[in-house]
Formats: structure tokens, sequence, C-alpha cells
């Protein structure tokens, strides 16, 4: 049997390095790069990007244009053993694909069922209406799929991952990075 | 170590990625989070705060008539103590650390004071209570080849100036260099015992290509943490022990413990620099270390304060999840006000074992065939009650530092003990003060699951300490120990 030492691992585990399909190539890249060139998602489908793309950008301004929901497909696409999502923290049943799914749709539902539109073709007063009631409650509409206000916790924190986890959202906030060995993927860039 | 990487997102990496755990109870033990995955496990991104248990820990049940008594006293296990802050170089300060068990001086200076610490160490200041650097296994100097720390923040994502003393750092290369054969990828999916019972002759193996193997010794040591030893025991069960290897007491799995974190959280007018020093932190207070302290609101236990953790922007324990309730724009300006001013401190609070905490076997299966683990923890109500009153401990102290703004964060847990205790009786615990299995000698379990109390501070120092004294035990009884 070979041994494998711990650097074997972490180098086989492509520490980092996010590889996105764009223009049928793989491309390793950021997911706010990822996102501006258009590339392929592998697990969530346009209906479900552009819903959680909204609901990013209600939850922390910027989180859209960073890749949210790039960085968040490209995770469900990956192993689990590999998981960069903070949900692995959370005790939810894999495949977390499952679970962004689920919110998604009862987001929609609870948009049709307060305005007769999905979420992302609401205002933006309205989905900040309805996301305050997310955060506290599961709103009219909400009947099925994770708890609203565990959704908003998650997804809420995907948006802080791709914000301010990166060299360029310490930046943002004059703190310092301090890296010993950077990110090869400044996640968010 | 070069290719560990300083990223809070990255790090999750080093968490558990393996075959899932059930969890239920009303205090999960948050399994992922507080364990590790790969070579070096949970030590790889443990935050290396090293204080010792104090000598009524060891005693709690004749002291005090609650929780367990450990087979073995502190003085027993001071010169371990002392041999293992040798080998991996411990920054402290053993005059200031009034509460400090006797041992050894620390082998490094202390670790350095950022503004964050100054500014909450008024706060016990004004309110008559002391402070003194945190314990860390954290190198303030270089020290046998190793670099010092810079004070980064860096810790939980692995340290690859090896300025921390996880595995990788210490003890790996020292085994690797003695012959130890490290095999990844290789997951243990039973023990295998002789014909009649009496001892363990190997492990079976299952490899990532789904082969199965068997990898045979005289000596056996599970090291895979506190809550997937007792899953192998019980999976491993035999005609000769049909409820699980070690387990004719019926102890193996239970007493499960995790500290409860009593999570303190401010905003100053000053700038804190909260993103420099440890993780862990930069000063200690155990001023409230006797259990009893808090028997006037029902609380029973002892708990230390780690005061002024380093914090980053994202993650489970970042400045941005102390807020849940904020979005949008507001998010946004509190995380420029936190990213100045913001300061925390956590309690360590003790959790007292339960015969109801327990790790059995689930219904589910993983993909080798193997039952999962399905872990139960409620805390015990005196447990409960001693996190609440500290948390209203805490926020006062934040309150007379000035802080401007005072939080406190929900009960998480923190560390996994217990599961496999040690114990005079082998009608009333799993092994021996060494590790060994009552009724398997040749079987020895290692790790935190042996802990028949968690205490009111970090576990791996202890962790240390007790298998320094397992392997000279091992060492002087080897011949005894092979077949």
């Amino acid at each position: 049997m070979k041994s494998l030492t711990r650097r074997d691992f972490v180098m086989q585990s492509g520490v980092g390095v996010l590889t996105f399909c764009i223009a049928g190539c793989e491309v390793e890249t950021t997911p706010g790069d990822a996102r501006k060139q258009g590339a392929a998602m592998r697990v969530l489908t346009t209906s479900e990007v552009a819903t959680l793309e909204a609901f990013g950008e209600i939850l922390l301004p910027g989180s859209r244009d960073a890749g949210i929901a790039n960085f968040i497909d490209h995770q469900l696409a990956s192993p689990s053993e590999n998981q960069l999502l903070m949900i692995k923290y959370l005790n939810v049943k894999q495949p977390y694909a499952n679970f962004y799914r689920g919110g998604l749709a009862a987001l929609d539902r609870a948009g049709r069922a307060e305005s007769q539109a999905s979420f992302n073709e609401l205002g933006t007063s309205q989905q900040q209406v309805l996301v305050s009631r997310v955060s506290r409650d599961n709103p009219p509409g909400w009947d099925d799929g994770p708890l609203g206000p565990f959704f908003f916790f998650v997804v809420r924190n995907d948006a802080l991952d791709v914000t301010y986890g990166t060299v360029r959202g310490f930046e943002a906030l004059r703190i310092p990075y301090m890296a010993h060995i950077l990110p090869p993927s400044r996640w968010g860039e | 170590m070069d290719h560990l990487v300083s990223s809070g997102i990255w790090a999750r990496r080093l968490k558990w990625g393996g075959a899932p755990v059930v969890e239920e109870g009303r205090q999960p033990v948050g399994y992922v989070f507080n364990s590790g995955y790969g070579t070096g496990g949970s030590a790889l991104h443990h935050y290396a705060v090293w204080p010792r248990f104090h000598a009524e820990d060891f005693e709690c049940n004749t002291r005090y008539g609650r929780g367990l008594d450990w087979p073995i006293s502190y003085d027993e296990l001071a010169p371990y103590y002392d041999e293992v802050q040798d080998e991996v170089g411990i920054s402290g300060d053993t005059e200031r650390e009034i509460w400090r068990p006797p041992g050894a001086p620390y082998s490094l200076p202390p670790v350095p004071v950022f503004p964050q610490g100054e500014i909450i160490a008024r706060g016990f200041a004004a309110r008559d209570m002391r402070t003194a650097p945190l314990p860390l296994a954290i190198l303030s100097q270089s020290y046998r080849g190793r670099a010092a720390c810079i004070w980064d923040g860096w810790c939980d994502a692995g340290c690859p100036i090896g300025a921390l003393a996880n595995p990788l750092t210490v003890h790996l290369p020292r085994a690797l260099a003695a012959g130890a054969v490290v095999k990844t990828d290789s997951t243990v999916t039973r023990v295998l015992t002789d014909a009649n019972g009496s001892r363990a002759v190997g492990v079976e193996v299952a490899l990532q290509n789904g082969e199965r193997s068997s990898v045979m010794a005289d000596v056996i040591v599970l090291a895979a943490f506190a809550v997937q030893n007792p899953r192998l025991l019980l999976a491993s069960a035999t005609d000769r022990h049909p409820d699980g290897l070690g387990n004719s007491s019926g102890m193996v799995g239970k007493y499960v413990m995790s500290h409860a974190a009593g999570l303190i959280y401010g905003l100053f007018d000053e700038e804190t620099r909260s993103y420099m020093g440890a993780f862990g932190g930069q000063l200690l207070n155990q001023d409230n270390y006797a259990k009893e302290t808090h028997v006037d609101t029902g609380g029973f236990g002892s708990y230390q304060w780690m005061i002024g953790q380093a914090v980053r922007p994202n993650d489970l324990l970042g400045m941005g999840t102390t807020r849940p309730e904020l979005f949008g724009d507001d998010l946004h300006a509190f995380m420029r006000e936190a990213a100045r001013g913001f300061a925390s401190m956590t309690a360590v609070v003790e959790d007292l074992p339960l015969a109801t905490n327990v790790v059995r076997l689930s219904d589910q299966k993983d993909q080798f065939g193997v039952p999962l683990a399905h872990v139960t923890h409620t805390a015990d109500p005196a447990s409960h009650a001693l996190w609440e009153a500290v948390l209203k401990q805490g926020t006062g102290i934040f309150k007379a530092a000035g802080a401007t703004h005072v939080w406190t964060g929900p009960r998480g847990p923190m560390h996994i003990m217990g599961g496999t205790i040690m114990g005079r009786d082998p009608t009333a615990s799993v092994t021996n003060s060494f590790g060994q299995c009552h009724d398997i000698p040749n079987l020895v379990i290692a790790g935190p699951g042996l802990f028949p109390t968690s205490a009111g501070v970090n576990p791996t120092f202890t962790v240390h300490a007790i298998t320094a004294r397992t392997a000279d035990h091992l060492l002087a009884h080897w011949s005894g120990l092979q077949g």
C-alpha cells in the first residue's frame, strides 16, 4: 500500500483552487471572475442561481458580484470530504444541494404567497421585508425545506465568506491579512 | 506543513470529513467542528491553550459527591505535565498564574498582550479579578529548532512555521524518524481479537478503492478521538464480546462530555486590533475555578476565562457571525465598526459526566458497512446553570472594561471528552489509568475519551500528559503485553 503524507493529501485535494467550466474549458479562477465570465453551473439551475444571487445581495450587498452562487455551486459539486462551505459544521445531512434547493424553493414560494412573484422578481424593499421575516420565522408559503431562520443563517455566512473571508475583504475592513501562506485562490475577487 | 494555507475557509478542510455522525440531545457535541480529519487529527487545528487540570478535577466525586473520580491524582500526573511541557515548549508566566497547580516553571516567556487584552483586563481589574498570560503551547521564542510565533491569528488553519505544537510539528517527525509508518486513506473498520477473545491481534482496514486488508500487532492503540473510539469498539462485537470490545461493564460510549463555551462579545471606542494574537486568546482568569462558586444559582463546576481571542471577519467564530440577526447595509456597518473595536473572551465551562450522554451505533451505515456513531448529549442542569451564571459575570466584566455594546453568543460545544472512561472499577469503567481496556489489556485507548470528568480547562495538555504516562507504562511492561 502506498503511504500518503499529509502534504500529498493536501496537494492532491487541490487546496483552494476552484475550477470552473467557462466556454467549455476548465479554468482555475475565482468565483467572482467565474461569474463575470459566465461560468457554467454544475448543480444549481438558472432559476435557483437567480434566487440565490438575489437573496445573497439582500443579505450582504456585493456578494452577488463576489460570486456567491458560483462559490456555493462549485462546493456542492465537490466531494464531501473537501467541502469548504460552513454548513459542514451545522449537522446538516448531505448532500447539501438538497438543503440549498429546499431553501431557495421555499423562498420563491414565500415570495409568491406575499406578492405573486418569485423572490428575485420582487422589488428590493419587498425582498428586504421578506428576508427580515425569514430571519425570524417561516413566512407564509414557506411550507417545506429547511427552517427559514436556519437557511438565513447559512446563506448569510456564505455571503460573509465570499465578501469578507478573502484578502480583498480583509483589506476593505483595513485588517491586515498577515498570511503565512496566501490562499492560491482569493475567494470572491 | 508548507502547504497549509492561511485562510479560514480553507481551514474547514482540517475538520471532520469522514462518515457522518448522528447527533441528538439539547446540547449536541458539534462533532464536525470539534474533531479533525487527516494526519494530526483535531490537534492540527486546535488553539493550543494548555492549562493543567486542578487537583479537585481528579477527585470530583470524593470531594463533592458529584461527577466521577479519576483513578489517578494530580500529583501522579504532574511529572508528565512537566515532561510534556519541556518537550513541546509552553509560553506562560508561572508567577502571575496564581491558580496554577504545582509544576515546573514554563519553558518560555509569556505571550505578548495586545490592545484587546489590555482593554478587557481593565474590566477584570475593576472587579478585583486577576489576569495572567494565557498558557499556550505556542512559542514566544524560538525553541529547539522551531520558530517563534508572529501572532497573526491563523492558528486553526494549521501553523506552517511550526510555532504551535501540533502533532505534525513535534511528535510526528520524531515518530517517522524512529520508523513509524503513517497510512492515510485507510479506515479502520474493526478491531480483531483472538479465538477466545482475550487479546486484540490486529485491525481490519478499508482502503479507498474498497479493498480490505488487515494490520496485525502485539499492541493495538485506538486514537480515533472520543466518538470514533467507542464506535469502533461497539462495531467490533464478537461472540465472545457480544456487546462490543471492552464493554463487559456496559460503559463503552457512556459519559460523553463537551465543555460549554461562554461567549462574550463587545465593541469599544478604542482600537482593539483584535486580529492580533493567538486564536485561543492572550490572558487567563481562573478566580472562580472552585466548583461551588455558583451554587446559589444552581450551578456546579469549574470554569476559566480565555481573554482576547484573535478573530477574523468570517467563519463560525468570526466577527460577522456574532451578530446573526444583522443583514444588508447594517451588516456592512457592523463589520466596519467591529474591525476597529471588537473584543471577545470565552469561558470554558465544565460539563458534568452523565451516563445518559452516550455514543451508540446508529441503524445507518457508512460506505464500508460500519454503523455510524449516534451521539446523544444533554447537559446536566447544574452545568447549564453554571454556563448561564458565567455569561452574567462576563457581561459585567465587559461593561466594567468600558464596552459601548456587550452581547453574548449561544451555548457552543467545545472539546469532546468521555465515552471510554478510565477507572479503578472494571464494572464501572472501560479502561485502567493507562488506557488499557479492563477486558483486553493489549487493547489501549488514547485521547480525551478516557476522561471521567471534563474539568473547566482545555483538555489537550492533559491528553498529552496521560499519553506520556501510558507510553512509559507500555514500554516498561512491553514483554507482558506481547502474545
